[in-house]
């Protein structure tokens, strides 16, 4: 019997090598990805009912708030004033679905949880002391508030950005939700508004502003007109684009049309203006060609995922193959296989998309120096005692162009508003430079998004915000223009900046 | 002998109690303090009750062996830590169970002298063992916990029926099969390489896969039948030396499984969530996602005790207990766990290769085993290396039935010990006597 005894014996050292094995699997190899997972929620458990910091606009307004709830099963709440304003920047915390938003990217700030503020002195260990962060953005609650009586109640975004600093100042799409409802103490009402706004054909819970693309229409013409500057191949004065009321691309099979079917054509300006899109399509497809075109666009910041601070957002899109070389040298003044797509992703169409923000970056970038900021929604983090924790300085996401390109192309977009089609935009002892789209989604000319991207400020300054409006199409309600649509909308934003700004 | 093996075990004893303490100490210290100061006698009691056991091996066992007692008192000590850690209002309780248990196990030593009286009782056992494994499905005695079978209510008394039934079936079953070895064991036809034991004695071996099966269908308690099988699969073929046993039952039990998973819905869904909880993370899954976050977020040096999250973790006080000690303990605390239960495996079957009485031999193989195999399986479910089956973690997890079931098999294994050594001890004095 004491062989088999001795076998059992090790039969049980080797299921324990087993579970040892596992263990380790677990605990050492797998647990960066584990604690990293989508489904682990467990520091915004831990931090769900523990001191934490408020997080505030920039003019001083109580965004989130944590307060104490001594009836509660949990020892404190925390509570969103502002309910819908500001729900898809700053989000939620809530019990179940872990965080959303600043409460999510900023936790552990928030919490006290960075190692900073966990031991910041050696009496830390033994004395209990608060040791939240208070985050304070860079949003406006009273131009948030203006975007959303601007905007309504029709579905779209509103991003105003300064582009001296790549602070957000205004992130605002409608609809929107109440995050109270989330980070509420009664865990079933939480699970019930969750699924209702899960269900609600709106999507309330996605945030347009940066999470969702859209076609961007003649917006997108900003892209292509300032890779042409920047590439030397179109300058205020040359080429002159012949006046059609048709451009055929090369190997089309339809030619793309004007809006309104007008006629038209010219130089830089003039073409910027009325917003041509025959000249505009031939200037993608030919006169800069697929390399610079795919390469311009990734310059603005197409087809990465801006470094925003707020998690979730999504990288516009521009196409990167158009077929293979047909005719000509290469490069400009060739023909491609898919040269007739290029030309409708010159003016924004096909497979072109982008978000608000994106487009607000492209605004930003020619506002300036040429470059693209990295966007932020955090101004300044402080601790209990008001001793700065972070400050971020402005950053460079990508170098778009060139100053003198960005010259160039502000000439052209503050013609737009001063005899384009984004008049509507003047503001009185305010230099405004805008581009108005009206992109169309399904092919029916009646549904149609509606976009005005720009950038405003006192003149001979460097503009102090870049800015995007979209209203998005409303099916049976007709046609939107940017001008007729967009622009207004803009303009009561920018107003309200305007007087903040004194 | 006695002696030296006495303070070896005192020693062992306040190391282990200084560790539980240290533990104990650190989860209400801090500026976390997730224990509460008034818990503290509960843990003095606690340590106070197993120099208690210890003092009492003194007397009743003094030459047995010194590790059982200390691998028992660690296991119950941190065990008593995580239990208060986790839920504070069952720490007074589990330190009432720990006197019940201790208790159990200073009676067990004194009631029984010699490991040979039992044998007289075998059938005794065998029907108590059985009674006990089915009396969950006595109508309006036994009645359902999280969709188990597995309590019985009689009178004011709440308990686990299949702990006891587990140490009164090794005790039959050892005794049993001590008797039929030869008989098991010769009894064959030789089919290919394997000897076949003759169709007459499979009797016992297929009544036992039914018994097991009629546990898991009735009252779906994968983890005591699986457990009831494993011990009568090992008994049987220690007794009989007899691989073929061991093969069979491997078949019988892939029969077994097989259909199981064909015809029951939550033996099929422990299964896939082994396989896969991640697809599950919201349902059924959900215990070994929260399981492994808490792992991954121990570490290697774990959170450091009371600076865990046990919230999350379901059961956290029974069956995923060690879940919590790995999330704060770390790797190295869950390596501990294991090699504890390993040293104490190790104790018990040395014991049964010292002794040269069969059936104490068998019996302390077979309470090795199921010590053995019973954490094997709880943190093996925990870890997902095999499906999940609802045991508790012997020693650690909250709950008096198993506490003191497990006493009661210590003892056991401390009484056949110092019976062989004082044998031994006997015959050298022999011998020496005779040179002399």
């Amino acid at each position: 019997m004491n062989r088999k005894i001795t076998a059992l014996g090790m039969a049980m050292v080797v299921l324990y090598l087993l579970l040892f094995a596992q263990l380790n699997r677990i605990q050492v190899f797998q647990a960066d990805d584990l604690n990293h997972h989508p489904e682990n929620f467990r520091d915004i458990e831990r931090d769900f009912d523990r001191p934490r910091g408020l997080v505030l606009s920039a003019d001083g307004v109580v965004l989130a708030r944590t307060i104490p709830t001594p009836d509660s099963d949990y020892e404190r709440l925390r509570e969103y004033p502002q309910g819908e304003l500001f729900a898809q920047s700053v989000g939620y915390l809530s019990y179940e679905f872990g965080a959303e938003g600043v409460e999510r990217s900023y936790n552990d700030l928030l919490s006290g949880q960075t190692p900073g503020q966990t031991y910041a002195k050696l009496s830390d260990l033994f004395i209990e002391r608060d040791r939240t962060a208070d985050v304070t953005l860079s949003l406006r609650a009273d131009l948030q508030a203006a975007a959303r009586q601007a905007l309504g109640d029709r579905h779209g975004s509103v991003v105003v950005i300064d582009p001296r600093s790549g602070g957000l100042l205004a992130l605002w799409s409608w609809p929107s939700y109440d995050p109270n409802r989330l980070s509420t103490h009664d865990l079933g009402a939480a699970n019930a508004a969750r699924q209702e706004l899960l269900a609600d054909p709106a999507e309330p819970l996605l945030a347009r502003t940066y999470a969702e693309r859209f076609f961007p229409g003649s917006s997108f013409k900003l892209v292509t007109g300032a890779t042409g500057v920047d590439q030397g191949v179109v300058t205020p004065t040359s080429p002159s684009y012949p006046n059609s009321d048709g451009y055929l691309a090369p190997g089309a099979g339809v030619a793309i049309p004007n809006f309104g079917g007008a006629s038209c054509g010219g130089t830089l300006d003039r073409i910027l203006a009325v917003s041509c899109n025959t000249a505009f399509a031939e200037m993608g497809a030919i006169t800069i060609g697929p390399e610079w075109m795919v390469q311009g666009a990734a310059d603005f910041g197409f087809n990465a995922r801006p470094p925003l601070d707020i998690p979730g957002a999504a990288a516009s899109l521009f196409p990167t193959d158009f077929g293979a070389l047909l005719d000509g040298p290469g490069g400009p003044n060739s023909v491609y296989e898919d040269s007739a797509k290029l030309a409708q992703a010159s003016i924004g169409q096909n497979d072109v998309q982008a978000t608000p923000l994106e487009m607000s970056l492209v605004a930003a970038a020619l506002g300036t120096d040429g470059t693209v900021p990295v966007p932020r929604v955090m101004a300044e983090v402080r601790d209990a005692a008001g001793k700065v924790l972070e400050k971020p300085q402005r950053e460079t996401w990508r170098t778009a162009v060139s100053p003198a390109t960005a010259q160039t192309m502000r000439q052209a977009m503050e013609g737009v508003v001063a005899n384009g089609t984004a008049k509507g935009l003047a503001l009185d002892g305010w230099t405004v430079g805008a581009k108005t789209g009206t992109a169309e989604i399904t092919g029916d000319a009646e549904e149609t998004n509606a976009w005005v991207v720009g950038y405003a400020g006192p003149p001979g300054q460097p503009p102090i915000a870049a800015f995007a409006v979209l209203i998005e199409a409303d099916p049976g309600q007709g046609e939107l223009t940017g001008g007729g649509a967009a622009v207004p909308v803009a303009h009561d934003v920018l107003a309200v900046l305007k007087a903040l700004a004194g | 002998m006695g002696p030296v093996r006495r303070t070896t075990e005192l020693g062992l004893l306040v190391l282990g109690a200084l560790v539980t303490a240290g533990v104990y100490a650190l989860a209400s210290l801090g500026r976390s303090a997730s224990l509460p100061a008034n818990l503290v006698p509960f843990l003095g009691i606690v340590l106070g009750l197993l120099l208690v056991a210890h003092l009492a091996v003194r007397r009743l066992a003094p030459e047995a062996d010194g590790l059982l007692l200390p691998l028992a008192g660690l296991l119950n000590g941190l065990g008593y830590v995580f239990i208060a850690r986790s839920n504070e209002s069952l720490a007074a309780l589990q330190a009432v169970w720990t006197a019940v248990g201790v208790t159990a196990f200073i009676g067990t030593l004194i009631v029984v002298r010699r490991l040979r009286d039992l044998e007289r009782y075998r059938y005794t056992f065998g029907l108590i063992g059985i009674g006990l494994l089915l009396l969950p499905l006595v109508p309006g005695v036994g009645y359902e916990v999280n969709g188990a079978r597995i309590w019985v209510s009689i009178g004011p008394i709440n308990f686990q029926p299949g702990e006891p039934a587990k140490l009164a079936l090794a005790l039959f079953l050892a005794s049993y099969l001590v008797e039929r070895r030869e008989l098991l064991a010769t009894a064959s036809r030789r089919i290919g390489p394997l000897s076949v034991p003759d169709p007459r004695h499979l009797g016992p071996l297929l009544l036992a896969w039914g018994m097991s099966v009629l546990v898991m269908v009735t009252e779906k308690d994968l983890g005591s039948s699986l457990l009831f099988f494993a011990l009568f699969v090992v008994l049987v073929w220690i007794a009989t030396e007899r691989n073929a046993y061991l093969v069979l039952s491997l078949a019988l039990f892939a029969g077994g499984a097989t259909i199981a998973y064909q015809l029951f819905g939550h033996v099929r869904d422990r299964v896939t969530i082994w396989i896969d909880p991640w697809t599950y993370a919201k349902g059924t899954g959900y215990q070994l996602v929260e399981t492994a976050f808490a792992l991954a977020a121990g570490g290697i040096t774990g959170t450091g005790p009371g600076l865990g999250e046990p919230g999350r973790i379901p059961a956290r006080e029974t069956d995923f207990i060690f879940a919590v000690i790995a999330e704060e303990l770390g790797l190295l605390g869950g390596v501990a766990i294991l090699a504890a239960f390993l040293l104490l495996v190790g104790s018990g079957l040395r014991i049964a290769l010292r002794t040269e009485v069969l059936f104490d031999k068998l019996l302390a193989a077979g309470l090795s085993a199921l010590i053995g195999l019973q954490a094997f399986l709880i943190i093996g479910g925990v870890i997902r290396v095999v499906p999940l089956t609802g045991v508790t973690l012997p020693f650690v997890s909250f709950g008096g039935s198993s506490l003191v079931a497990n006493y009661v098999l210590l003892a056991l294994l401390v009484r056949i010990s110092d019976e062989s050594a004082r044998r031994t001890r006997r015959r050298e004095g022999e011998r020496a006597g005779a040179v002399a």
